[in-house]
């Protein structure tokens, strides 16, 4: 196996994906000012947020119990853990195995499960509406997300994300079959969806029409405030860098040493300021959809998951 | 064993005489007794010398049939997981009746006592039977003690209808395995299961397939698939709660046993794969209910039916696993690894399932009996008041909706692998199939997690809805003490899985010849969970949930002392904002409210039907009050039993008119039917 990464380099990667998953955030919001002919916050401005609020003093809801304390910490954390699975600077398994793409999947909905738990916990109705729609739409995005996980999968025959990058390889551009496009094409419709983006849901505004993430957010405060927003930098870096590692798994796999890093850093960030821009054009260029017409947009996706996983296997 | 459930029995009802708690009491510590006893024996087998059975025969009942129990691996092993749930349902039990019915009457609680250790002596002897008369008392027993303690709980008829319809569907299905057992002891002229192997080597295909169907029908009443499951969400809730812990936990794997014993034990062939329709069809009928169960749980309000509607999609998911084995064994150029990966995942779900079902049912009991309400409209805000309890229902609720790092993903991370690797070496539509029951898994996964957000969120955060909830206080420690040593299993089996798979040796390796489950699952080392899914096994894929749980653990240790390190300034506690309005427990949302988008989106399956009237003051726009009434239907209810109902009532009324009330008429007809009876007698065998 090509170049298997050491316990020391995965959590370097791990918190690689943290520092730089605010910068993603502020990338696409940069984009997505200017395609809007506005000069927009510095592409910094999540960092300031950041600290702005970790500095913060709490107000909590006083119908809140004990879980409402802890939840923000325990979504960052097993956000973060998910990021821990996900290759970044070179692939190959780890050298200590930890998680495959399933794990990444299950941690991601942990996450979700929590935040949702939380919105619950203050007792207004606008944590509820947000957890409610939230707690729909992520049923129907996992299924499709695991089917073109495993269209992937079936053909590499592992669902360890690493083994499965290193096992497509680097001559990826020739070695495209017609499911790869398909899975590609549902992949396409559902960052959106995971990602917590127009025309899915709309991250910008707490407004009872759009809101699913950011209706769970509402009676955080302060550091966990905090937490929370850092968990969703971290989700969605961690959501492009698992389309990297499914469909782009373009690193140099065979060359160890500081180049071999630096090149596969400066690929995987290439990679995800691609995808990055993807969004921020969706964004700007598609209305949010109606709560109730989602379902039928997954459905696109559903359908191209489905018949790439019918190509892999028939 | 038998000297304990026994004598727990005998002394329930003794010494009810004098005092209905003393009965209580030793009843519940003979049951304990006994649990830890089977607990024994069953982890002596498995883990002793492979290949090892622990025979005893049993007194001469029956002139015609000696008796006899065997314990292998398959019986150790689900002897185990019954002695696991009985033993916090033992510890559990006192506490719980003794708070949630104060008042009760003698005969009730010796009743109670009597039938719980019936219940337990019969299902683990059951899993011992090495005869098909035993296997059939004890299935008689278990039915029969069940349905006293679902009727014991008595506040009103709904109990009763409850009762009833358990009874008429149990033996329903009893009647397909009585004729399952007949036929091969009819063949093999003795009952020991020795006797009926070596009949059934005998039997044509189609014979072997037609009862293969009698009996997983006859189980599948039982296990309560889809759509045989109406009774099962109306008997379990109606239980008193840790024998609804009982029921769903564990009862429902006797069946799961029996199955298992039939599929790969009693009618497999002597060599090649099962016949091509058995597990194709339990693979369906394992999806169905997987899917099916957990969309009907979504939409249930009471929190015991809710957690029953588990039960049904649970049992699916160990049947994909079943159903997925049945299919790979001993299929050519598949390999027996992958039979043995699929079959560990049902039988770890079923531990598992048996540890977090238990624990669940037991919290809502805890619940229950500190609120005496089972509507979590009407609960809410108890998260306050009942921590641990609160606390041990959320790790339930993680664990069931299959999330890391807890036992639900555990088995479900490998029924996915089994799958995909199934789906990978089937090419064309069966290969197809098989990865359509994944992403429906996927799916059922996704629904159960929404589902306990809302059964989480609803009865313990937010605020009290009702006087009940809001004056709640703490379950007593001996009832926290079994829900503790539940939860403890359900994280010891998710962080360290390899304990398990040490169990799961002897089974695995028994029923399927093959490699055990630790040389599959386990090949990497003691900590790591690791299959191969191409044929050459050279690219497995492996995982580590210990790591996991270390790396969650540490990095949230880090997030705390961040968050702690770099407040300064203090936490401040205010009313949740409802813009400007009074904060009352209207603001809240319900559990109608959060199930809502999902019971749209799922309308074609749901049919849901809402009806809102409105009373306003003179003009439409001042409302004065509003009434809704929403109800959504079960399809199999309403589509095939409304039907027999119909069908059968409109017989029984065509019958009327030939009923004349007089004696001679019924003598008439016994005769005339004894008459013809002979008549096809004779045809058949003239």
């Amino acid at each position: 196996m090509t170049g298997d990464r050491p316990l020391g380099l995965v959590l370097l990667e791990m918190t690689l994906l943290v520092v730089l998953g605010p910068l993603v955030t502020g990338t696409i919001q940069k984009i997505k000012a200017r395609l809007q002919c506005r000069q927009g916050a510095g592409v910094l401005q999540p960092y300031r947020d950041l600290t702005k609020l970790l500095r913060k003093g709490t107000v909590q809801a006083d119908t809140a119990s004990d879980f409402f304390w802890l939840i923000p910490v325990l979504v960052l954390a097993a956000t973060v853990a998910a990021g821990a699975l996900v290759p970044v600077v070179r692939a190959g398994p780890p050298a200590v195995p930890l998680g495959d793409a399933l794990l990444l999947l299950g941690l991601l909905a942990l996450a979700r499960f929590l935040t949702a738990v939380g919105a619950l916990d203050a007792g207004g109705a606008f944590g509820g509406m947000g957890a409610s729609r939230e707690m729909t739409i992520a049923p129907l995005v996992e299924p499709v997300l695991m089917m073109v996980v495993f269209s992937t999968a079936v053909a590499a025959g592992t669902t360890e994300l690493g083994a499965l990058a290193a096992q497509r390889g680097t001559s990826w551009l020739l070695a495209w079959h017609a499911a790869d496009f398909l899975g590609f094409a549902a992949m396409l419709v559902l960052l959106p969806a995971e990602t917590g983006r127009i025309p899915v849901d709309n991250p910008d505004t707490h407004l009872e029409l759009t809101m699913l993430h950011e209706g769970m957010l509402l009676e955080h405060s302060g550091p966990g405030l905090g937490c929370m927003m850092l968990a969703s930098h971290t989700r969605q870096i961690v959501t492009l860098g698992l389309v990297a590692a499914l469909f782009f798994p373009v690193g140099p796999a065979d060359r160890a040493g500081a180049t071999g890093l630096l090149l596969g850093t400066g690929a995987f960030a290439a990679k995800i300021l691609v995808l990055a821009t993807f969004l921020a054009l969706v964004e700007s260029s598609y209305a949010k959809l109606r709560l109730f017409r989602v379902p039928q947009y997954l459905g696109v996706g559903f359908v191209c998951a489905l018949i790439a996983l019918a190509l892999r296997i028939l | 064993m038998a000297a304990c459930y026994g004598a727990g029995a005998l002394l329930s009802l003794l010494l009810a005489r004098w005092s209905g708690r003393l009965a209580l009491g030793v009843s519940h510590l003979a049951a304990f007794a006994g649990a830890v006893v089977g607990l024994g024996v069953s982890l002596g087998v498995l883990l002793g010398a492979p290949g090892r059975t622990l025979t005893q025969p049993l007194p001469v009942l029956f002139p015609f049939a000696r008796l006899s129990l065997s314990v292998d691996g398959l019986s150790a092993y689900f002897l185990f997981v019954i002695s696991l749930v009985a033993v916090a349902a033992a510890v559990y039990g006192p506490a719980y009746l003794r708070a949630h019915s104060p008042d009760a009457a003698l005969a009730r609680q010796a009743a109670q006592g009597l039938a719980l250790n019936v219940f337990l002596g019969s299902m683990a002897f059951l899993c011992c039977a090495g005869d098909a008369l035993t296997f059939l008392f004890c299935w008689e027993g278990m039915t029969l003690a069940s349905y006293v303690l679902v009727v014991s709980d008595d506040r009103d008829g709904e109990n009763a209808r409850a009762g009833l319809l358990y009874m008429v569907m149990a033996h329903g299905g009893t009647a397909l395995l009585l004729v399952a057992f007949l036929t091969l002891t009819e063949r093999s002229g003795a009952f020991d299961f020795a006797a009926l192997r070596v009949a059934a080597r005998e039997l044509d295909p189609a014979t072997r397939t037609t009862l293969f169907l009698l009996a997983f029908g006859g189980f599948a009443v039982k296990a309560g698939v889809v759509p045989l499951h109406v009774w099962l969400p109306r008997a379990h809730p109606a239980a008193p709660s840790h024998v609804s812990a009982l029921m769903s936990g564990v009862m429902l794997k006797v069946a799961i046993y029996g199955i298992l014993r039939f599929a790969f034990d009693l009618l497999a062939p002597v060599a090649g794969p099962l016949p091509f329709s058995w597990g194709w069809i339990v693979l369906f009928v394992g999806t169905t209910s997987a899917v099916l169960g957990v969309l009907y749980a979504l939409q249930q309000h009471d929190l015991k039916r809710l957690l029953a509607f588990h039960s049904v999609e649970n049992i699916g998911i160990i049947l994909i696993g079943v159903g997925l084995a049945m299919i790979l064994w001993r299929q050519e150029g598949v390999g027996d690894a992958l039979a043995t990966v699929a079959l560990t995942a049902a039988l770890l779900h079923t531990v598992n399932h048996a540890a977090f079902k238990g624990l669940l049912f037991l919290g809502a009991g805890s619940v229950l009996c500190r609120t005496h309400v089972r509507n979590m409209e009407e609960l809410g805000g108890l998260a306050r008041r009942m921590p641990w309890t609160a606390g041990l229902f959320l790790l339930g609720a993680v664990a069931i909706s299959a999330l890391p790092p807890l036992n639900g993903f555990v088995s479900e991370w490998l029924t996915f692998q089994a799958l995909l690797a199934g789906a990978s070496r089937f090419h064309g539509p069966a290969g197809l199939v098989i990865a359509f029951s994944a992403a429906m898994l996927a799916l059922t996964g996704g629904l159960a997690a929404a589902c306990f957000a809302k059964a989480f969120g609803v009865t313990f955060l937010g605020r009290p809805r009702t006087f009940h909830a809001e004056h709640a206080i703490e379950a007593p420690p001996s009832m926290i003490a079994g829900m503790v040593w539940l939860g403890a299993l359900c994280v010891a089996l998710g962080v360290a899985p390899g304990c398990a798979m040490r169990l799961l040796d002897a089974p695995t390796a028994e029923l399927l010849h093959g490699p055990g489950a630790s040389a599959v699952v386990m090949s990497q080392g003691p900590l790591i969970l690791s299959t191969a899914l191409m044929p050459s096994g050279t690219n497995g894929t492996a995982i580590s949930m210990t790591m996991v749980a270390a790396l969650l653990m540490s990095l949230t240790a880090i997030a705390w002392v961040l968050r702690r390190g770099l407040q300064r300034a203090t936490r401040r506690v205010a009313p949740t904002w409802t813009c400007g309005m009074q904060p009352t427990t209207r603001f809240d949302y319900t559990a109608t409210a959060f199930a809502k988008p999902l019971r749209l989106v799922f309308a074609a399956l749901y049919h849901p039907r809402r009806e809102v009237t409105r009373e306003t003051a003179g003009t439409p726009y001042v409302v004065q009050r509003i009434h809704y009434a929403g109800e959504i239907v079960d399809l199999a209810e309403t589509h095939v039993y409304h039907r027999v109902e119909r069908e059968i009532s409109a017989l029984a009324q065509a019958l009327r008119a030939r009923s004349t009330g007089r004696i001679y008429g019924y003598i008439g007809f016994v005769l005339g039917a004894l008459f013809v009876a002979l008549l096809l007698l004779g045809v058949v065998y003239g």
